[in-house]
């Protein structure tokens, strides 16, 4: 058995799950469990309570949810608290981690009713920024750059806004590695970080950031990152209070999940909490790794004015 | 190419399907000024024609709520079929999505784009002598590289797996293998219109590919969406405000848009290089040679 601290929660896993942060093991106070079990293709109408929701790779009733990724696994997410696998034949442990520290575990938290971005995040000085922005928008080239630039890494996918006991918003740390594509490795001269791929034959690796372990920073701005064309002009925009409401929205991890799942009604006033004190900014950027050091030196210094 | 109106059909989407640099954006920007009315022209950066492109890394993961870095080419391409299947599901009105893939199977056997999703496909296609030109322009490749994208058989969009491609892969198949993959199809009623007849005839050729995929819009609406998506107009826009969808970081999007400038750009061995390869398909479209 294998024991972990993913996003704040002690979890005791059945599977190696690489890049997870690893804990002395008390499975006994374990928030959540990842287990092997017999996973159905399908869900059963008679066993699940409600109406079953259905997509291309999932179904979806209550708090049960089936999620079939081809070639890998079938994933029961139940209650926020479980995750049983089934490897599809051929399929590795390894092959299906990605999908349990990602999609798997971002449906749990949802279910957990907690504040799920689908962004990185990095620190300094005790403070943490979220980057967030779509898939392929650069959120974990630009984190693994910040860390060879002194700053912490905190979370690679999934990013989980805790409060502490002041209130104050908190990003929760979800590992010790990033996942970046071979180019980005090489462009960011991290080759001798690198780790194991993501999957057998993927050109995808584990990579141990630059930079010091940080636990629990607190929250003070989201960038959400963009391309700089038109009509977006290269630079940096504080979004307003409602705008960054909807944005907040906007960058969940898989948003059209939380609807579906269903979004608590203390939600809002969570969200008001947290942009109480975090700032949401638009970040315009020319993409290309040649323009990735004008991009760190202009974030910095934001960052730095800040304060 | 089917007849004057598609099939009765009640699936909402219509594949508006061509090679790279063949019409398409043209095309979309058309529909976005149908879209608008008498409040156009639309805003070549905020188009309101909300179709997308069928390749949308975003949208697979919105509906599999998977990691597609995560997936080889070859499992989401045998996801994608579910993936539109969902979207049309979804979908109350009309919605015409761009393609640039090929039309073919995926590994498991199915059509990639779906059985019973499209009521209808309008498929562009554009002398690949001026494709070549304009495509070389768009990538910043040399025109020597555009030619060998177009006259490889395996040829792709976005098949790297050593970075991160903003859009899932697209098989295109070599510019005769696209054609011939969408022409000769049987699953989607396919309309061909070709880039120099829209040139040439626009409120005929654009009014019969909207009236085959059963969108109803009088002469006067298409004249005038016609007018706004005028390519002088749509240079006097990217000059004034840029274009958000241009790769290249010197050439315009809308660069000249004439049919046949190939002859000053291309060398006889490079037109060569294309005939040779293309010939069939060339001949079979009225392209001379």
């Amino acid at each position: 058995m294998y024991n972990y601290l993913i996003s704040g929660l002690p979890v005791s896993s059945e599977i190696e799950l690489p890049g997870a942060i690893a804990t002395a093991g008390q499975t006994e106070d374990s928030a959540v469990s990842i287990r092997y079990a017999s996973v159905a293709a399908a869900l059963d109408d008679a066993a699940v309570s409600g109406e079953i929701a259905r997509g291309p790779t999932w179904e979806m009733a209550g708090e049960t949810f089936l999620l079939r990724v081809p070639r890998v696994a079938r994933f029961l997410i139940t209650a926020g608290r479980e995750i049983a696998l089934e490897l599809e034949p051929d399929s590795t442990a390894r092959d299906a981690a990605g999908f349990v520290l990602g999609t798997a575990f971002g449906i749990l938290l949802h279910q957990r009713g907690a504040m799920v971005l689908h962004g990185a995040a990095a620190a300094k000085d005790g403070r943490a920024m979220a980057i967030c922005g779509v898939s392929g928008a650069g959120k974990s080239t630009l984190a693994a750059a910040l860390c060879r630039e002194g700053y912490s890494f905190v979370t690679d996918d999934i990013c989980v806004i805790g409060l502490n006991a002041a209130r104050e918003p908190v990003v929760w740390p979800d590992g010790r590695q990033l996942k970046l594509w071979a180019q980005s490795i090489k462009r960011l001269d991290l080759g001798e970080r690198r780790g194991e791929a993501v999957r057998d034959s993927f050109e995808k690796y584990y990579v141990t950031p630059c930079g010091n372990a940080v636990d629990r920073p607190r929250l003070s701005a989201i960038y959400v990152l963009r391309e700089a064309r038109p009509p977006f002009q290269e630079g940096l925009e504080r979004l307003t209070l409602p705008d960054a409401l909807r944005r907040l929205d906007y960058e969940a991890y898989r948003p059209g999940l939380r609807a579906k799942i269903g979004q608590r009604p203390e939600m809002l006033s969570y969200a008001a909490t947290v942009l109480g004190h975090a700032k949401v900014f638009m970040l315009s950027r020319p993409r290309g790794f040649e323009h990735l050091p004008e991009t760190v030196a202009a974030l910095n210094a934001h960052w730095d004015a800040l304060g | 190419m089917g007849a004057a109106v598609a099939r009765q059909s009640s699936a909402a989407i219509v594949w508006l399907a061509s090679f790279p640099k063949s019409g398409n954006t043209w095309f979309r920007i058309f529909l976005a000024n149908l879209a608008a009315g008498e409040s156009g022209p639309a805003d070549i950066n905020n188009l309101d024609e909300r179709g997308g492109i069928a390749s949308s890394r975003q949208e697979f993961e919105a509906v599999t709520m998977l990691d597609s870095g995560l997936l080889s080419h070859d499992d989401i391409d045998n996801l994608r079929p579910r993936v539109y299947q969902a979207m049309a599901a979804d979908e109350s009105g009309q919605r015409w999505i761009k393609v640039h893939d090929a039309y073919t199977q995926t590994p498991d056997g199915e059509p990639l784009l779906g059985q019973d999703v499209a009521r209808a496909a309008v498929y562009l296609v554009r002398d690949p002598r001026d494709v070549a030109v304009s495509l070389s322009c768009h990538n910043s490749t040399s025109i020597d590289d555009a030619i060998q994208l177009m006259n490889a058989a395996d040829g792709a969009l976005c098949g790297s797996r050593k970075g991160f491609a903003t859009q899932l892969r697209q098989k295109l198949l070599g510019w005769s293998g696209h054609v011939t993959s969408w022409l000769d199809q049987r699953d989607v009623p396919v309309h061909l219109v070709r880039y120099e007849d829209l040139q040439l005839s626009p409120a005929a050729c654009f009014g019969a590919a909207v009236g085959f995929a059963g969108r109803a819009a009088t002469l006067g609406e298409i004249e005038r969406a016609i007018q706004h998506a005028d390519f002088a107009a749509l240079q006097r826009q990217e000059i004034a405000k840029g274009f958000g969808e241009r790769v290249s970081r010197t050439a315009p999007f809308f660069r000249a848009g004439r049919s046949g400038g190939w002859a000053e750009e291309l060398s006889a061995e490079q037109a060569h290089a294309i005939e040779q390869c293309h010939g069939a398909v060339m001949s079979r479209l009225g392209y001379q040679f």
